[in-house]
């Protein structure tokens, strides 16, 4: 019974420190900015951007990538790690779903920033072609938001439950959510039957959906003829980033999180390790389809290709391309090899660094190749021939990444970062028996 | 007494001569002043209209600047845009042989679809595959491909495949997705990034008329696409393509592949006869993309490479009023 | 004395002096306003059909030349003794205008045979009036198809309607109707023999729809007959075969034409995942109850 009393008092939610006040308040102004800029747009039109005719597509379509990579750490943690009985990710998941749902809500928003005419959004539904990539877009990604919503909701109904508890004296008001909430929640065997059978079909319905967002995400790209986007390799090339892109959030929030909430006990160093053995696997075979999309295609050196890579290599974007591919991949692999790589601070930089790294690597992957179409540019303007992103570009897109860190920060101001009901069952079952998963 | 009369008359001669010179002048002058104020320019007439400019505010116009245009006939009942025109297949032939990069093809389009953006929807590329075959000028417009990449990339049927081959936009219905813009292999399409601003080229009397695919351009929409449209309004009348009329050294033909002819305004000719004798093919072929405009290689040429450089502006396409 | 008169004089010589400048001037002006408008007219004669004036009036206003619209034309028979007048026309906006002639037989031609229509513009305030004459003669074209050794041929002859004698030597041009501009078919020059007949083969292969071709025999712009144009439709040609793919399902077609397999896939895809969501939300339900 005092275990458990600890066990709540440790997870349930607590008011913001000043930090976190700050934290909010600097993300809402970031946010506001954001909104002003974006109604400047709407009202002068996409001309405030630095996109042209050649550079069609520039950071709102390549912040919207990165969304949707981002989004896939729900599938894989949930759900993978699930179904291979991976027991440690438990004190993780709930902080993974958080990440999820934040993530593809804004790739929602975010791609809807890059239509230039927004109030035709409902065309979208009422006109749709089935034919189109972007159609399959519009299907799957509303249908991830829902699962990945019920894939948060289903494990929290417990929690609901025992936080309503836990808050009945302090604040009847939030109390009264939680209970809303949980659904009169008891723990009734019925209850639980059902609630254990739906987050198992959740569990494995998410990973195909998962799998298919990120492909359709690479067919928006591969179903044209351009130089760098037709390959057969980029849906599993996508895939296998998003693996990379996704861990790499959950290492960076899970550490703050850890630290902000003391939750050493429970988040363990053996946990980092896990983790980072677990990305280390995702940057290794992310490593693989980067070999097979760069260095192949140099192999037979055909003219368009030939010119593509050599501005990745050695032309105007090599110095992203390396720093990307050395800074943002391949010293985080090494890193990550060794045990001392896998301690929790070592692991957070190396988390932010493959963040920032996967968000400047889908920079890439959208812009050079706008910038080397068949017939040569011509007749245009000569700042068309470049594109670097203008200040309403900037400060939107930093708002959208400032609104999905406001998701994830609400989410962990009001939601237990930890399953408490999972967890206890856990130790109370496992106490006994299995020690080394205690700290 | 008669040196005082000589004097006198003298001076009187002398005063009058004067006083007739200034009335003689300043009869001049008030006349050429009072039609100055009274005449008009030679060809206006003098009544006023009252118009409304597109964004609203009224201002008076001489009535003989309101040019009225014939109103197409009106669309037959039947007539479904997206269908076109029956029984046609519209293609284009572009000899290469004959383009010296005039570049009236570009003006004709420009002023015809009131374009004010920064890209032309004609363009006259400056090709050269490898350095050592030989360069040579080369149109380009959209290729109303038989398997369009655009088509089949547009989320919402903004953009389509008529049965009579041509490919048009619904500037209406189109989203600023730019997806099909990214499809294109021929970077053919434009985009209206901001307000067209056309109120300047696009006369008041378009105003009659209602925006209609078969007239790109007329008007131009904020976020949406914009492309060559092969002139149906032209065709519709009569009349061939504005590029096709426009070029000086009878460059493009245009006409129907069901009738396998095509004319340049001077010459009509087989389209399937000219294609062999002058070997014509289409760009990109192996994309499979199926273009309608062929083109006939620059052999046995009429003009020198050179002679179209001093017309070439890498940086510009599309002439802005000043 | 004499130096009242001179000053009256004088005064007289300054005051004439000064209104013949101004009146100059006036004079000057009025008549640079007005231009001169220039009218073209052609008669052109449709076999079995209508006769008609192409009319077109154009003015060179600052050396350019421009066309002329909305002005009110009238036009009128002359002949040798009067002057009929036959109607009336606006030139459009491109400063065109057809008048058409329904029945050849309503005007009167002149002893020679020749029919003279002359077409006036009183003027305006923008243009001085103008005037022009188009004089014609009635010669007409018949033709027929005729097939000989698996080839096709037109035969036409050229007469003088008014005579009834054929023409001969007379260059017509044989062409097939084509979108804009039609496509010539046997020499460029086809004379009239002594018949006032040409024999042109029809050259195999040439598209039509159904396989019918509208095959024109022009005699282009004469001095004495004008043009004269007959149309024969004659299944001479090939048959089209339409290429398009508008009817079928395929990847660019719209979305009432989707692909089965993109249709069936998707559709069940969709289904059968927001089935499953909806069992779900039906659990939460059910948890919410018990």
């Amino acid at each position: 019974m005092e275990k458990f009393n600890t066990l709540v008092q440790d997870l349930a939610p607590r008011k913001f420190s000043k930090r976190g006040v700050i934290w909010t308040s600097f993300l809402l102004v970031l946010i506001i900015l954001g909104i002003i800029a974006y109604i400047d747009q709407l009202i002068k039109g996409q001309e405030v951007t630095n996109m042209r005719d050649y550079a069609l597509w520039g950071i709102y379509i390549s912040n919207f990538v990165f969304f949707v990579a981002t989004s896939f750490v729900g599938s894989v943690t949930v759900a993978i790690l699930r179904l291979t009985k991976n027991n440690w990710r438990t004190p993780l998941v709930r902080i993974a779903e958080i990440i999820s749902v934040s993530a593809i809500i804004m790739a929602g928003i975010t791609i809807m920033i890059d239509m230039a005419r927004p109030d035709r959004l409902l065309n979208l539904f009422i006109h749709a072609r089935l034919q189109s990539p972007i159609t399959w877009d519009v299907i799957i990604i509303p249908t991830y938001i829902v699962i990945s919503l019920l894939l948060l909701y289903f494990p929290l109904l417990p929690d609901f439950a025992i936080l309503k508890k836990h808050f009945k004296e302090k604040s009847p008001k939030l109390s009264k959510w939680y209970g809303k909430l949980s659904l009169n929640w008891t723990g009734s065997k019925a209850q639980k039957a059902l609630q254990t059978n739906s987050i198992r079909i959740i569990a494995l319905m998410i990973i195909p959906v998962g799998l298919l967002l990120q492909t359709i995400d690479a067919w928006l790209f591969s179903t044209t003829y351009r130089t760098g986007w037709d390959s057969t390799n980029f849906a599993p090339y996508f895939i296998s980033g998003a693996f990379v892109a996704g861990v790499g959030a959950l290492v960076a929030v899970i550490y703050v999180v850890r630290k902000y909430r003391k939750l050493e006990k429970y988040i363990t160093e053996q946990h980092f390790d896990k983790l980072g053995k677990f990305l280390v696997l995702a940057c290794l075979i992310y490593l693989y389809f980067n070999i097979n999309e760069y260095l192949i295609p140099a192999f037979t050196a055909k003219k368009g290709e030939a010119v593509h890579l050599d501005t990745l290599f050695t032309g105007s974007y090599s110095t992203l391309f390396w720093l990307v591919t050395i800074v943002g991949l391949i010293i985080p692999t090494i890193v990550l090899l060794f045990k001392k790589g896998r301690r929790p601070l070592p692991m957070f930089y190396v988390g932010m660094i493959v963040v920032i790294g996967s968000w400047w690597k889908r920079f890439i992957i959208v812009t050079p190749t706008l910038l080397h179409p068949f017939l040569p540019i011509q007749g245009v303007p000569e700042s068309w021939h470049h594109y670097f992103p203008s200040l309403h570009e900037w400060v939107i897109t930093v708002a959208t990444l400032a609104m999905a860190l406001l998701m994830i920060t609400l989410m962990v101001r009001y939601l237990p970062v930890i399953p408490i009901q999972r967890t206890a069952d856990e130790k109370n079952i496992i106490d006994d028996n299995n020690k080394n998963l205690e700290s | 007494m008669e040196d005082n009369n000589k004097t006198s008359r003298r001076k009187f001669l002398d005063k009058g001569l004067k006083l007739g010179l200034v009335t003689a002048i300043g009869g001049i002058g008030l006349s050429k002043l009072s039609s100055k104020l009274n005449a008009q320019p030679e060809t206006l007439s003098g009544e006023k209209m009252e118009l409304m400019t597109t964004d609203g505010t009224l201002i008076q116009v001489d009535s003989s600047e309101v040019v009225e245009i014939d109103h197409t006939k009106d669309h037959d009942e039947n007539y479904n845009v997206r269908e076109g025109f029956p029984n046609r297949k519209f293609v284009m032939v572009v000899d290469l042989a004959k383009c010296k990069n005039a570049l009236k093809c570009q003006s004709a389009c420009n002023k015809h679809h009131y374009i004010t953006g920064d890209n032309a929807w004609m363009k006259v590329y400056k090709m050269q595959e490898s350095k050592d075959t030989a360069p040579y000028w080369m149109p380009m417009m959209c290729q109303h491909c038989d398997q369009p990449a655009c088509v089949t990339v547009c989320p919402v049927d903004a953009t389509f495949k008529r049965k009579d081959g041509l490919v048009l936009i619904d500037n209406e219905r189109c989203i600023g997705c730019r997806f099909c813009m990214a499809a294109c292999p021929y970077s053919t399409r434009v985009f209206n990034w901001g307000d067209p601003g056309q109120e300047v080229t696009l006369n008041m009397d378009m105003m009659d008329h209602s925006p209609s695919p078969e007239h790109a351009g007329a008007p131009s929409i904020k976020g949406t696409v914009d492309k060559c449209d092969f002139c149906p309004h032209a065709v519709k009348e009569g009349e061939l393509p504005h590029c096709v009329t426009a070029c000086p050294n009878g460059v493009f033909y245009f006409g129907d592949k069901y009738e396998d002819t095509v004319t340049n305004g001077e010459e009509t000719l087989r389209l399937s006869k000219l294609l062999e004798d002058k070997a014509g093919y289409r760009l990109m072929e192996d994309l499979g993309t199926a273009p309608s405009v062929y083109y006939l290689p620059p052999t046995d040429r009429l003009v020198d490479f050179k002679d179209g450089l001093e017309d070439f502006k890498e940086f510009e396409s599309v002439e802005k009023p000043e | 004395m004499k130096n009242c008169k001179n000053k009256y004089f004088v005064l007289l010589v300054i005051f004439s002096i000064f209104s013949m400048f101004t009146g100059i001037q006036t004079l000057n002006a009025q008549t640079t306003e007005k231009n001169k408008v220039r009218i073209k007219a052609d008669y052109v004669k449709i076999m079995d059909s209508i006769s008609y004036l192409d009319i077109a009036a154009t003015s060179r206003i600052e050396k350019q030349n421009t066309t002329v619209s909305n002005i009110a034309l009238t036009i009128h028979n002359e002949t040798e003794e009067e002057e009929i007048e036959i109607g009336s026309t606006i030139t459009n906006s491109k400063g065109k205008s057809r008048f058409i002639i329904k029945d050849l037989n309503t005007l009167k031609p002149d002893s020679t045979f020749t029919y003279t229509i002359n077409i006036s513009f009183k003027g305006n305030d923008a243009f001085k009036k103008a005037s022009r004459s188009v004089s014609f003669k009635n010669a007409g074209i018949s033709a027929t198809i005729s097939e000989k050794d698996s080839t096709n041929y037109i035969s036409a002859s050229l007469s003088d309607l008014s005579t009834n004698s054929p023409v001969e030597g007379e260059s017509l041009t044989v062409q097939v109707q084509r979108l804009i501009n039609p496509l010539k078919i046997g020499e460029e020059f086809n004379s009239t023999d002594e018949n006032g007949t040409i024999l042109v083969p029809i050259e195999s292969g040439i598209p039509g729809i159904g396989g019918n071709l509208n095959i024109e025999v022009v005699l282009e712009d004469h001095d004495d007959y004008g043009t004269v144009k007959k149309i024969v439709r004659a299944p001479v040609g090939v048959p089209i075969v339409e290429e398009s793919t508008y009817d079928q399902r395929t990847m660019w077609s719209p979305r009432n034409k989707t692909p089965w397999f993109i249709l069936i896939f998707t559709n069940l895809l969709i289904f059968s995942v927001w089935g499953i969501i909806v069992y779900l939300v039906v659990n939460l339900f059910k948890i919410n109850k018990s």
